[in-house]
């Protein structure tokens, strides 16, 4: 047994893992207000990186201006969709906001083709990919700035729900009613939610577009981004995070093991095989939040 | 039973129709007038509109698919029938809803954060919260502990704190006593009693137990089907022999919902 070997692949599969946080926390928000999984994540993850670029390489900003506008029009646009989308859908069964989410998932995808095109762009963060040794370790920087931008992004998301703005969200994804009935704009928490959302989205657009390249493929980041999430609790931006590093090391320890036994493809059970157990075991995931229950 | 006259009313309800998913007619033509500073009762049977009024009161309406089909509202004067809920909030009309539906997943203090109105201070919510504390110091003792592990008298406590952070004028409460013990249902009458003395608050409640809500108010309307059937002062409202019979139990029943129920709609409707 190779124990420095071992170490990178567990090291590796936590900063890898929380990239998949970073995408899911997006998911985390919207369910805390909505009560559905937002389908529609990757695609907005996969718009988040475009309009990055759009503004980047189309309109010639440098990046350090082009991230923090894209962050601006990505907030506006979360809020839109609620205001065009959602609102109406008030009091409809969630099962409907779900299959919005999934239609608004294919428009996003058809509109970035339509404007972009499908050929792959790539980001160009200006992030070196010299090895970088943490004494045997080898480790990928533009991993440990995403994953440092995962971190980042969690500690402001406890901070924020901490808050006047932040206590009234949580009131609302615990009881519409009992919001409006203290005045609470539950709309506006909504598309506040939705807008915060759509910042993650841009967050992680940037880092898995250095990754992979900025290109329809972003959007099906919501596969393993689900699956954190569901792990994690649907509900619960600290089960997110943890969950993504359980996920990313499982899944980068265990395919070194199985890959040469099945001969590839195993990381992709393996992340199966996580969310079907978690629903099957544990389907309030690791800190999901229970119905509570007085005795 | 005729009422002395008085100054305009904080809350007036002028035959007020309710109509939910455009057929089901809810509450056909209840008025209901609440004076300035003063504690009044709605009573009724199960499925008799008491909660559709308080609704229509309070604009949450809208949140169940029901609309005012006819009919208006005022509030201090200005027409509220068809402002939208935050707004009516704003304006200082806040209904506890049925069930003590307290934010379970956050703490007493910050239920009480939630529902402050966004202009407020954070001195203000201070000074708000410690008074809502010194009328429930049941709450204060648990401030910090998840709401949704009180008890049913603690939460309803806190529904009831929360709806006073709004700063309301009129006080809406939908069956606060359910499910309470009674001598919980006392202290929290008192409760009620002590704030609508000391800070001019009136108050619409609405209760099946008449007993207990015709000892703190001052008049009470008693609804069945959908229509007031008998409004009055408490002390004639508990004098009335129907009341007596059905709503003060007359004897060992307090469990009034069924009892005879066709003669006394034979009574009241015909
Ligand atoms: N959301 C709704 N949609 C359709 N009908 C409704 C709705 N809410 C209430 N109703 C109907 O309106 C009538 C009055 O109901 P309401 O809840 O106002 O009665 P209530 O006096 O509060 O009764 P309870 O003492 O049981 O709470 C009932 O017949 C009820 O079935
Ligand atoms: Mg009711």
């Amino acid at each position: 047994m190779d124990w420095v070997f071992l170490t990178e692949l567990a090291i590796n599969g936590a900063l890898t893992g929380l990239l998949y946080s970073l995408f899911a926390i997006g998911l985390v928000l919207i369910y805390k207000a909505s009560s559905v999984p937002n389908l529609a994540q990757g695609g907005l993850t996969m718009v988040g990186a475009y309009v990055v670029l759009a503004l980047a390489r189309d309109v010639g900003l440098p990046l350090w201006l082009a991230i923090p506008l894209a962050v601006v029009v990505m907030f506006g646009l979360g809020f839109g969709i609620e205001r065009v989308a959602l609102r109406r859908l008030a009091g409809r069964p969630v099962v409907m906001i779900l299959m919005l989410t999934l239609g608004l998932d294919i428009f996003l995808r058809g509109t970035t083709l339509a404007i972009w095109g499908g050929t792959s762009r790539s980001m160009e963060l200006g992030v070196s990919y010299d090895p970088l040794f943490l004494g045997d370790i080898f480790v990928s920087r533009i991993h440990l700035v995403g994953a440092g931008v995962a971190v980042g992004l969690f500690v402001a998301f406890m901070l924020f729900f901490r808050t006047r703005t932040g206590i009234k969200l949580r009131a609302i994804a615990d009881d519409y009613m009992a919001s409006w009935s203290v005045g609470i704009s539950v709309e506006r928490g909504v598309g506040l939610s939705w807008a915060l959302a759509s910042v993650v989205a841009v967050a992680a657009g940037v880092i898995w577009g250095e990754i992979q390249g900025v290109d329809q493929a972003l959007s099906l980041l919501l596969l393993k981004g689900l699956t954190v999430a569901v792990l994690g609790g649907l509900d619960s931006i600290l089960g997110a995070v943890v969950a993504g590093i359980i996920l990313g090391v499982v899944e980068n320890v265990g395919a070194d093991f199985l890959d040469p036994l099945v001969g590839g493809g195993s990381r992709e059970l393996i992340v199966a095989a996580v969310l079907i157990l978690t629903v099957m075991i544990r389907p309030h995931g690791l800190f999901g939040r229970h119905d509570i229950e007085r005795v | 039973m005729q009422e002395k006259v008085e100054a305009q009313p904080i809350l007036s309800m002028n035959s007020v129709e309710v109509l939910y998913d455009n057929v089901m007619l809810a509450i056909k033509g209840v008025s209901v007038q609440v004076p300035k500073g003063e504690m009044i009762a709605l009573l009724g049977s199960n499925g008799a509109g008491k909660s559709t009024t308080l609704k229509a009161i309070s604009g949450l309406l809208k949140a169940e698919r029901g609309r005012i089909s006819r009919g208006e509202i005022t509030f201090q004067g200005t027409d509220i029938t068809q402002a939208l809920a935050q707004k009516r909030v704003e304006m200082g009309i806040c209904h506890v809803i049925e069930g003590r539906r307290v934010f379970e997943h956050l703490t007493p203090d910050e239920n009480l954060t939630a529902a402050a109105p966004s202009g407020m201070s954070r001195t203000a919510l201070k000074v708000e919260k410690d008074k809502i504390y010194a009328y429930f110091p049941r709450l204060a003792e648990r401030r910090n502990s998840q709401a949704g592990y009180l008890s049913g008298g603690e939460q309803q406590m806190l529904a009831i704190g929360r709806a006073m952070v709004t700063q309301p004028k009129l006080l809406m409460l939908d069956e606060p006593s359910l499910g309470l013990a009674p001598f919980l249902v006392e202290e929290i009458f008192g409760i009620l009693q002590k704030i609508n003395r000391e800070e001019g608050l009136s108050v619409l409640l609405v209760e099946q137990n008449a007993l207990a809500a015709l000892e703190i108010v001052s008049q009470g309307y008693l609804i069945e089907n959908g229509r007031v059937v008998m409004h009055g002062t408490a002390e004639a409202l508990k004098s009335n022999s129907d009341i007596q019979e059905f709503y003060l139990g007359g004897g060992e029943g307090t469990d009034f919902h069924n009892v005879k129920h066709y003669s006394r709609r034979k009574r009241w409707l015909s």
